[in-house]
């Protein structure tokens, strides 16, 4: 058996030379850890800190590019590589620090699966994201024009996909192989469930993007190769179907947050599992890197495909909703506007697809910009859905309940920031078919307000964490006998996992059934 | 048994059973589906781009069939013997265990060879045209073949120090899951490569 923990002393007598030995400080702890819940916080932290970072550079580049000649003077750099940015510093780590904390507690789990992997999945992003931004300081970034600072760019993405894959794999191998005795995998919690399905399609994407990367190393390219190399090889992740799967997650949170909200199970479980696989199946779309493949019908069904899981997920979660007694929570609100930033992205996508149906251009959009607005969109659902968890997990990541109103302030600040820039370049995508824009100016100053929206979301989602953590920082977790699934049992109960074998579920919702409540339901 | 009480969540507690856990075959597959897009996606890129290039691509050097055949025959007897030491470990017949595993790191060991023999024969330098193509594809699929090497004989290691038995057998069987994924990978890199080129 792997030794995943640190090995215990093994003199317990203690002995002269014991007393002289000083512990690990606190740092030293914090880096060597691979308690889940440890790395979980950090990843959560560090990804609001550098969404933050991200979106204060797109809120740059949109004031610089209010004058033709650069208001600011800054680097092109800022604004290509704002999208990517905020999706691999912000939001995608961001999901995969809520789902390295709570997915092995929804299990029973004690631990995540291999903790040192997912130690240096965080530490490695973290360098990988640190090194990004250097890049993009240089004027390397995705298509930048300085060597140096694009090598850097280039390689650190790399790091980060491998590393956000890695840290992926940890928490769907606890799904797979952490669950207690009983518990199928038609009964795990949705936001497990969507890690799970998430995984491979992550792990398929980056797989394919990073052999992008790789090539356009050891060819050797220069900084235009690279930027090259990201246009034909990378940047497809970032459009329909792939940049769906950015929310994969976000929907399994959607589904735990309502049924916890309402207090009532979800009738349709299996179907709602089924609704959250078709939508990760269709987001599946390293087959879609060619120009050509964007120019057949496959493409366009798969692309308006993806709407029919998300309505019917929204349908069934209306339902529950109004079967239940829900109160206005940000984690409440988070979850549905998730839905409506989908299909956001989705109708920028069925508009990209009618556009490339035939020769590739129907109407004439202008299809680069339908791409931003498609990127814009997803981020926008994946930073909405992990701040709604967030939210909604609060008390057991923090100890303390998130303050509603820092909740809502950033959950309303992300989606009035993700949805205007995206607008915006909707709009620029269908004044296109005119040959027409917006405007330079007109353009960087929705850039910089989009931009700054979001740069406020991100620090009052910090803000709300924060004080969160100092209100609960001496707490125990507080009992909630609210709770549906297993994170939410009291400390003292012992439930499934590691040193419990024993425990027996067999049910979605054990803590519902455990309390016995009046739930006509169940039968 | 732990003094702590446990509390079944459902009256049908069945009888405790030790769960197998397969996290390492679990998590095996998932890098290993990652590995494999990559390389397919080199191989894509090959493609492509030697569809582009037409009759000129690779017209400078000669690429004999002579060890990429050799290597297909070396690699596909090496499946056979990685599932003998499956077979065997799942039985806890020990001996031919350890048996097919050194038959297998000899035979991987024999394709690094081969394919190292064939770099220097067909002589494609990293800076012509289809240089970094070239060996994108299949240098990459020979730092698989090396990467599970490796695994194999990290396993083979803990298999000697008695770690893995017929309850416990998932080491082995994880690093076949990444043998049989080079394995499957080199017919098609053998074929687009080689036998096409």
């Amino acid at each position: 058996m792997a030794l995943t923990e640190t090995r215990p002393a093994t003199d317990p007598a203690g002995s002269v030379a014991d007393d002289t030995r000083t512990g690990p400080s606190q740092i030293e702890e914090l880096i060597g850890s691979g308690d889940h819940l440890t790395i979980g916080r950090l990843y959560i932290g560090f990804s609001l800190l550098f969404m933050a970072l991200a979106a204060a550079g797109l809120a740059l580049a949109g004031v610089d590019s209010l004058s033709e000649d650069g208001l600011l003077g800054l680097t092109d750099a800022l604004w290509s590589s704002s999208l990517v940015a905020l999706v691999m510093m912000g939001a995608l780590p961001l999901l995969l620090g809520l789902a390295v904390y709570i997915v092995p507690r929804q299990i029973g789990s004690a631990a995540i699966a291999f903790p040192r992997a997912a130690a240096l999945s965080l530490w490695a992003w973290v360098v990988g994201a640190g090194i990004f931004a250097v890049g993009v300081a240089l004027g390397g970034g995705v298509s930048g024009t300085d060597l140096e600072g694009a090598q850097l760019s280039s390689l650190s993405l790399g790091v980060m996909m491998a590393a956000l894959s890695l840290g992926a794999i940890c928490v769907a191998t606890t799904v797979l192989s952490h669950r207690p005795i009983g518990m199928g995998l038609s009964k795990v919690p949705f936001f497990a469930w969507s890690m799970l399905v998430a995984t491979p399609v992550w792990i398929l994407t980056f797989g394919s993007t990073g052999a992008h990367i790789f090539l356009g190393w050891i060819s050797e390219a220069d900084a235009l190769g690279l930027a090259e190399a990201w246009a034909n090889g990378i940047s497809w992740f970032l459009r329909v179907p792939s940049v769906y799967m950015l929310a994969i997650p976000a929907l399994g949170i959607a589904a735990d947050v309502v049924a916890k909200v309402a207090g009532r199970r979800i009738r349709q479980y299996g179907m709602v599992q089924g609704f959250i696989a078709a939508y990760a199946v269709l987001s599946f779309g390293a087959w879609t890197q060619t120009p050509r493949a964007l120019q057949t019908f496959l493409w366009i069904g798969w692309v308006l495909l993806a709407a029919v899981p998300v309505v019917a997920l929204l349908g069934v979660l209306g339902d529950t909703l109004r079967r239940g007694s829900p109160s206005a929570a940000t984690s409440l609100i988070g979850s549905f506007l998730v839905f409506l930033l989908i299909l956001g992205g989705v109708l920028a996508g069925a508009l990209q697809a009618l556009d490339t149906a035939g020769s590739g251009s129907l109407f004439g959009f202008d299809t680069m910009a339908l791409e931003w607005a498609q990127g814009f969109f997803l981020f926008g659902a994946a930073t909405t859905g992990a701040l709604a968890g967030l939210a909604h997990w609060s008390p057991r990541i923090f100890g303390a309940p998130a303050p509603e109103g820092q909740g809502k302030g950033a959950v309303t600040a992300v989606l009035l920031g993700s949805g205007l820039l995206a607008t915006a370049y909707l709009a620029e995508g269908l004044a296109g078919a005119n040959e027409q824009s917006l405007g330079t100016e007109v353009f960087g100053a929705l850039l910089a307000i989009g931009g700054a929206l979001v740069l406020l979301g991100a620090v009052a989602g910090l803000a709300m964490t924060l004080s969160a953590a100092r209100v609960g920082f001496d707490v125990p977790d507080p009992d909630d006998d609210t709770g549906l699934t297993l994170e939410w049992a009291p400390p003292g109960l012992p439930v499934a996992g590691v040193a419990q074998e024993l425990a027996y579920v067999n049910s979605p919702y054990p803590l519902l059934d455990l309390r016995g409540d009046d739930d006509e339901e169940r039968a | 048994m732990s003094d702590t009480p446990t509390v079944a969540l459902d009256s049908r507690t069945p009888p405790p059973i030790l769960p197998r856990r397969r996290e390492l075959l679990f998590g095996t597959a998932f890098a290993t589906a990652g590995a494999v897009m990559a390389l397919a996606t080199l191989l894509g890129a090959y493609l492509a781009t030697r569809s582009a290039t037409g009759d000129a691509w690779l017209s400078a050097n000669n690429i004999e069939l002579t060890q990429p055949n050799m290597m297909l025959l070396t690699i596909g007897m090496s499946a056979v013997t990685m599932q003998w030491a499956v077979w065997s470990i799942n039985r806890d017949d020990r001996y031919h265990a350890y048996l097919a595993l050194g038959v297998t790191l000899v035979l991987g060991a024999a394709f690094v060879n081969q394919t190292s023999f064939l770099y220097n024969l067909s002589a494609i330098t990293i800076v012509q045209a289809e240089g970094p193509l070239f060996y994108a594809v299949t240098a990459g699929h020979l730092a698989m073949v090396v990467a599970g090497l490796i695994f194999l004989a990290l396993m083979g290691f803990r298999t000697l120090g008695g770690q893995f038995t017929s309850r416990q057998p998932d080491g082995i069987g994880a690093a076949a899951i990444f043998w049989y994924a080079c394995v499957a990978l080199y017919p098609v890199i053998w074929f687009a490569v080689y036998v096409q080129k």
